[in-house]
């Protein structure tokens, strides 16, 4: 018993303290960082664990949101069946682009995947405009319907499903972390010959890695869409490709919880630099740079180390710590 | 120091990340001698020698080379000061002919003789317009020793040159050492006992990253005592 | 079926633009080969190549003056980037190179817009002239543009050939360390080779301004397809570079002929198939450690 509460402290604090976030600041933003962090963790796994970079990230997150969007447009009402159809639709991607994709080396797997990202683009934008409207997109938010119990159409109802989403997605994060498969996964960053004289499948923990990890962006996109009410091919633009990226190295690159940090720091300073500059890539790009030139800890990564030191004796955050030391 | 010394290293530590992997070494060679590292695969001799040339860094201790310290040099610099580095790999430019490889060596030095090294080589002569990459085991061999002879270095360190060769290319090549030593003192990492016991001046004996015996006396090397190390 | 007269100037436009890509995904294939980097910042001297033409043609009217400023100020910034950013990062993992190289990129689009705007800006085209191929009037300065790649391909290969900095370059191609070992300063290499990128790269985006609008998100339009003829050639290699630049350029005119989408989804489905069948492009290296 005591076990299951030491495993689930850290995640509990890291949700309390982003429950806070929502007291004192407005809906949306709180919405946005809930769903951008689900939409990072997914590239914070694939780079910190098994060390692939994806700059295509906006694929996956695209085809979820389209996914949800077309029954929601076409088909249904119910919000919930839309996420399921998303969800679904993410997987059925990964899976299929997958066994392509996971046997490149790292630098073509970053390339291509950009690529994808561009393709999807195109696909939305032009080739299905017939389905998609091209870029007016698809409104459907007066479509949904209530749904009893939890009502995601609302706003603020949304907010609390998507907590919870998040919630769940951590634990499975977390649990993927600490399992065999986790560290399976690390062991093929690392020195995927071992791996496999161990006697283990490179080819498959990759390709359960890349699914896992694009479908929950599939997810975070599906949940984008049922908020917004609204989809357009933007979404996967080229110029957004760089934000999952930044955000997993500025949180800190496979540690758990740099996903909601980064995505704390980073939705914050461009709902506040926009707005006074209005040149939001140079900043971006610059910030990027600089934290690689800095150390690449991120901000996590650096935060980590310094609280474990403040709290080592009242062990409060032990289990906040733990995820980040398998990272490195 | 200076007993002469044209190499001296002083309680050289190095580590690869956490791991801790050559401890307190030293390391003197005279010109003209020929010093041989001897140990088991791990003992660290290649890393001691990637450490010197620069290609490592070392965490702490000294390096001179001619009266010159060494750490925080540029591999390059180092090499164009006459320490030169040959790699156990025998990798040659594979796609490079022969004489462009040598090109490369005479470019970094400004050293267009090479005479020098088609007489300790004749062979290369004859397949200066080959591939470097259709060579055998012990023709590259003899063109990285070859490439690295230009600029006249004062110390060469081999990485086990003869590891992998026919016998009658290891017999050459310890009659190349031996003139060369005249030149050039040497720093060779080797296992082949019968070659170490016949070339060298001074055998040092390595284990788990530390120099654990140093064999200067003649009659002792001549008698491969260092055999127990191996 | 197809018009004769429509397909020779598909294919006149297809061997131009797989021209403007070659440019491109050489510089991308230099870097990767010797500094075993990839250098998405090449999409930003393509941009500072085209956007200094434009500002130079509209000063001067001469397009051909802008592309010669365009090609020296994107080999001057690509200078500075490397000595600023990239001297600290050689050593670091691919990845780690990669993402700084986008931040390159992205920050050095926003420096584009704070200076010249987000609106797209248009360069004339040097020479209107045609001239008469089968029948079909054919644009003259798309066939410069393939003239010019092609002489910047000859000459690439008689560097890395005949010149002593180009075999070594090669050299360092196969084993960096080794280079280094012989006594040659590598960094020197490094940026030598970063240079000729960054200018290919801008005399890319200098020929390829008068054929397109100017405008800051150039070099991210353009980037899926030069990441296609990288990959489908294969990182590191020169030939293979140019063969899949030209193979790209006619899918992407002879697709759009056909059938317009096919334009931008046919260079995909190829990559794909390459890659299913070979994982490192048509004639890539198969190492990716040095």
């Amino acid at each position: 018993m005591m076990n299951v509460f030491r495993w689930w402290r850290g995640i509990l604090l890291a949700f309390f303290l982003l429950g806070l976030i929502r007291v004192f600041s407005p809906l949306p933003f709180a919405i946005e960082i809930l769903i951008f962090s689900i939409y990072v963790i997914g590239c914070n796994f694939l780079l910190g664990r098994v060390g692939f970079i994806s700059f295509g990230q906006p694929a996956y997150l695209a085809v979820g949101a389209y996914s949800t969007a077309f029954y929601l447009f076409y088909f249904g009402t119910n919000p919930y069946i839309g996420l399921l159809f998303g969800i679904l639709g993410g997987l059925v991607v990964t899976v299929l682009v997958g066994p392509f994709f996971v046997r490149l080396r790292s630098d073509y797997f970053a390339l291509v995947n950009l690529a994808l990202a561009v393709i999807v683009f195109y696909l939305m934008e032009k080739v299905l405009a017939g389905i998609t409207h091209g870029d007016n997109g698809l409104w459907f938010l007066t479509r949904m319907t209530s749904t009893p119990v939890l009502d995601i159409s609302k706003p603020s109802e949304f907010f609390i499903f998507a907590f919870l989403v998040a919630l769940a997605v951590w634990a499975f994060y977390k649990y993927l972390d600490d399992s065999v498969y986790g560290a399976c996964c690390l062991a093929t960053k690392i020195n995927e010959d071992k791996l496999k004289f161990l006697g283990y499948d490179n080819f498959s923990i990759r390709l359960l890695a890349f699914v896992i990890a694009n479908t929950t962006t599939a997810l975070a996109g599906s949940l984008y869409a049922v908020y917004f009410g609204f989809v357009s091919p933007e979404m996967s633009s080229h110029s957004r490709c760089a934000d999952p990226v930044v955000v997993t190295i500025l949180g800190g690159v496979g540690t758990l919880y740099g996903p909601i940090v980064g995505s704390i720091v980073y939705t914050g300073m461009k709902d506040l630099i926009s707005g006074v500059v209005g040149n939001w890539e140079l900043l971006i790009g610059f910030l990027l740079v600089f934290i690689m030139l800095a150390g690449e800890k991120g901000i996590w990564g650096t935060l980590e180390p310094l609280l474990k030191k403040a709290f080592s004796r009242k062990g409060v955050l032990a289990n906040l710590q733990d995820s980040g030391e398998k990272g490195r | 120091m200076n007993n002469g010394e044209i190499l001296a290293v002083r309680g050289l530590n190095a580590s690869y990340g956490e791991a801790k992997v050559l401890f307190d070494c030293d390391l003197d060679i005279q010109p003209g001698q020929v010093v041989t590292c001897v140990g088991r695969n791990g003992a660290g001799k290649t890393t001691l020698l990637k450490n010197i040339a620069g290609i490592l860094k070392p965490t702490s201790g000294s390096i001179t080379f001619n009266d010159r310290n060494l750490i925080g040099m540029m591999s390059y610099n180092i090499a164009k000061m006459g320490l030169k580095y040959i790699p156990q790999d025998k990798k040659v430019f594979s796609d490079l002919t022969v004489r462009e490889n040598l090109e490369l060596g005479s470019y970094a030095t400004k050293d267009y003789n090479w005479d020098q090294v088609t007489d300790y080589f004749p062979r290369l002569k004859q397949l200066m317009d080959r591939k470097a990459g259709y060579l055998s085991g012990g023709e590259r061999q003899m063109l990285m020793i070859g490439r690295a002879l230009l600029g006249a270095p004062k110390v060469l360190l081999i990485d086990e040159p003869t590891e992998g060769l026919a016998p009658g290319i290891v017999e050459h090549l310890k009659n190349v050492f031996k003139e060369l030593s005249k030149k050039t003192a040497l720093v060779i990492v080797e296992q082949n006992l019968p070659l170490v016991c016949a070339i060298s001046d001074k055998i040092y004996a390595m284990k788990e990253g530390r120099i654990v015996a140093e064999i200067k006396d003649g009659e002792s090397i001549k008698a491969g005592i260092c055999e127990q190390y191996l | 079926m197809m018009d004769g007269q429509l397909l020779i100037s598909g294919v006149i436009f297809g061997l131009s633009i797989g021209s403007i890509f070659f440019l491109m995904a050489i510089g991308l294939s230099l870097c990767f080969g010797l500094m075993r980097i990839i250098s998405l910042d090449q999409l930003l001297y393509y941009s500072v190549g085209a956007y200094i033409t434009y500002s130079i043609s509209l000063v001067t009217g001469s397009m051909w003056l802008g592309a010669l400023g365009g090609l020296v100020v994107a080999g001057v910034v690509s200078f500075a980037v490397e000595r600023l950013i990239y001297m600290r990062i050689y050593e670091r993992d691919i990845t780690f190179t990669m993402i700084t190289s986008f931040g390159i990129l992205i920050g050095g689009v926003g420096v584009i817009k704070f200076i010249w705007g987000l609106v797209p800006r248009p360069v004339p085209i040097p020479m209107v002239t045609q001239i008469n191929i089968l029948g079909t009037d054919v644009p003259v300065y798309r066939l410069i543009v393939v003239v010019i790649s092609l002489l910047v391909y000859a000459g690439i290969w008689l560097f890395l050939n005949r010149t002593i900095i180009g075999k070594a370059i090669r050299a360092g191609t196969e084993n960096v360390e080794h280079v280094e070992g012989l006594g040659i300063n590598v960094y020197r290499l490094f940026t030598i080779t970063f240079i000729i990128a960054g200018t290919l790269s801008g005399l890319a985006g200098g020929l390829h301004a008068p054929l397109i609008m100017v405008d800051p998100q150039m070099g991210l339009h353009v980037l899926a397809f030069v990441f296609m003829v990288v990959i489908i050639g294969g990182l590191g290699s020169i030939k293979g570079t140019l063969i899949s630049a030209f193979l790209v350029g006619q899918v992407v005119s002879i697709g759009s002929l056909i059938y317009a989408p096919l334009a931008q989804m046919a260079p995909f489905a190829i990559m794909l198939l390459i890659l299913l069948i070979r994982p490192t492009g048509l004639y890539g290296s198969k190492l990716l450690k040095r």
